[in-house]
């Protein structure tokens, strides 16, 4: 599903991913940790296609992320969900038109579209919720309105960072099992965090990463 | 197809939520289009009146006295078989006399005192359409040794014709120095647009958009806006030449009223179609501009 061999990456120079070797497979849950600073978002960016690698080798579904030019990085994301620390919702967009975006990309027909964001709404508990605006939500059920745009056309990974990121305890909590929910049902979700109580309540596979490196995984 | 759907849904919505940016944009158009069309009215009324003038244009050639009779005929036959004159009448001493003593009252008198051939006889030659261009060209017909003056008729309207071509040289000018200031104007209120909709625009990508997904509302709104422009400035223009005609046909000037017409269909086609093409451009050079920095 992803790979990377001996993948670095470089801001002008300077490492922000040193020689990073790793393989999640299909219907993984893994935790991207590590202090700020250590490569966690470089990472994230690499695997939905933000920035390309300065060495080394990146695959997702066996398209090489190096040379992908961007239509094909436009076709990868369609089958991607990415979920933010700052949700990333359109303000003037209602709840339902906010998800409803990732299938209109797909030239989805708009009844067709109605359903389906119905239907991932009650999956993030946001059920009857679609009119309203973003900015009316509370932070928690803004992000699950992020996550539920993230799933609506039934991705094969999802890539959040820190996706709990601006969440109180019982807020974050909401959005983990929502993304465990969406995990159980077979997606690879790939979560970078730094929150070590949450990693604890959720454990899983944990890539830990230190000034660019992997440090364990 | 659907696409399209959610393509001018989205137009639509982006117009309705930058109305004043978008109101800015038509009006900078509808105001580069009306100069540009107030110009070419100008022009183009000049222009057919020109053509109106030169259509009853005569050239008239004074026999000198002793030319006989039958060599003036004669000239007359070989002037009426060249191509480029339509009609030639030939006029004696004494049908000119009688023409002038018909128009001038109590000249009668005054003629019969300085007696005979005080007015020369002459050939009064009706070009063909096109001949007008070039009158000296009727030289070699009508040979200096037999007339005492050829009056080419259209020797000012080839002067106006060469003011009117400088006058078209300064509109072209003119309408390349608005249209690229209304480009560079409306092409600066489609950044403002794309600007207050980046978040839109960065999502979008995060999705998957194609990039003809993302730019495609934007330019059917700088297509809308263009040719929104275009129509208000044919309506202005309407305007302004019913105000005018009417002006005028108050005033003395009657017959230029009357004379006054407004541009034909095709002309009004290509100022709609120069407001499409000029919202369609502002709109296209902002959005490449746009993903080119972004990317
Ligand atoms: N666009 C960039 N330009 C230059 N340096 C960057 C850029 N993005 C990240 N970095 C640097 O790369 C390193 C890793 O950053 P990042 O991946 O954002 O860390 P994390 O998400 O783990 O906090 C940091 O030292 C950061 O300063
Ligand atoms: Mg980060």
């Amino acid at each position: 599903m992803i790979r990377l061999y001996r993948v670095s990456k470089e801001y002008a120079g300077v490492g922000a991913l040193i020689d990073v070797s790793v393989h999640v497979t299909k219907g993984e849950f893994c935790y991207i940790s590590g202090p700020s600073g250590a490569g966690k978002s470089t990472l994230l960016k690499l695997l939905y296609g933000a920035i390309k690698p300065t060495r080394g080798k990146l695959l997702i579904n066996n398209i090489d992320m190096g040379p992908a030019k961007d239509r094909d990085i436009a076709h990868l994301r369609r089958h991607m969900g990415v979920v933010f620390q700052d949700f990333k919702l359109i303000p003037r967009r209602t709840v339902a038109e906010n998800v409803g975006l990732a299938l209109e990309v797909l030239g989805t027909p708009r009844e067709v579209i109605g359903r389906r964001v119905a239907a991932v709404l009650s999956i993030v508990g946001l059920r009857g919720r679609g009119d309203e605006l973003p900015l009316s939500l509370s932070g928690g059920e803004q992000q699950r309105v992020a996550v539920a745009r993230a799933i609506v056309n039934d991705p094969a990974v999802i890539l959040a960072d820190e996706p709990t990121g601006n969440l109180d305890g019982a807020m974050a909590i909401e959005v983990m099992e929502v993304l465990q929910a969406v995990n159980l049902r077979g997606t690879t979700v790939m979560v970078a965090t730094h929150d070590a109580g949450l990693m604890q309540r959720f454990p899983y596979r944990t890539l830990r990463f230190r000034a660019g490196r992997l440090e364990a995984s | 197809m659907s696409h399209s759907a959610h393509v001018l849904r989205r137009a639509a919505r982006s117009i309705w939520e930058n109305l004043y940016l978008h109101s800015v944009s038509v009006g900078v158009i509808a105001s580069a289009l009306l100069l540009v069309g107030v110009f070419l009215s100008v022009q183009f009324n000049l222009n057919r009146m020109v053509t109106d003038w030169t259509r009853d244009v005569h050239v008239s050639a004074y026999f000198l006295p002793d030319v006989p009779e039958q060599r003036r005929f004669a000239i007359r036959e070989r002037l009426a078989k060249d191509p480029r004159v339509a009609k030639v009448v030939y006029v004696s001493e004494e049908e000119a006399q009688d023409w002038l003593i018909a128009r001038v009252e109590g000249v009668s008198t005054a003629l019969a005192e300085l007696g005979p051939g005080v007015l020369p006889a002459s050939v009064e030659i009706t070009l063909v359409d096109g001949a007008v261009a070039a009158p000296n060209s009727f030289v070699d017909l009508l040979p200096a040794d037999e007339f005492s003056d050829v009056d080419m008729g259209q020797d000012w309207v080839a002067r106006f014709n060469e003011f009117l071509r400088t006058l078209q040289l300064l509109g072209a000018l003119l309408g390349v120095i608005i249209t690229a200031t209304a480009l560079f104007v409306v092409s600066n209120t489609v950044n403002l647009v794309i600007y207050s909709r980046r978040d839109e625009v960065e999502i979008e990508k995060l999705v998957g958009a194609s990039t003809s997904f993302i730019i495609a509302p934007f330019l059917i709104e700088g297509a809308i806006q263009g040719v929104a422009g275009g129509v208000l400035a044919v309506g202005g223009l309407w305007s302004v030449h019913a105000v005018l005609v009417h002006r005028l046909q108050n005033s003395i000037q009657i017959g230029v009223a009357n004379e006054m017409v407004f541009l034909p269909p095709t002309w009004i086609g290509l100022l709609v179609a120069a407001g499409l093409v000029l919202g369609l451009g502002a709109s296209t050079l902002s959005v490449t501009r746009f993903l080119s920095r972004a990317a």
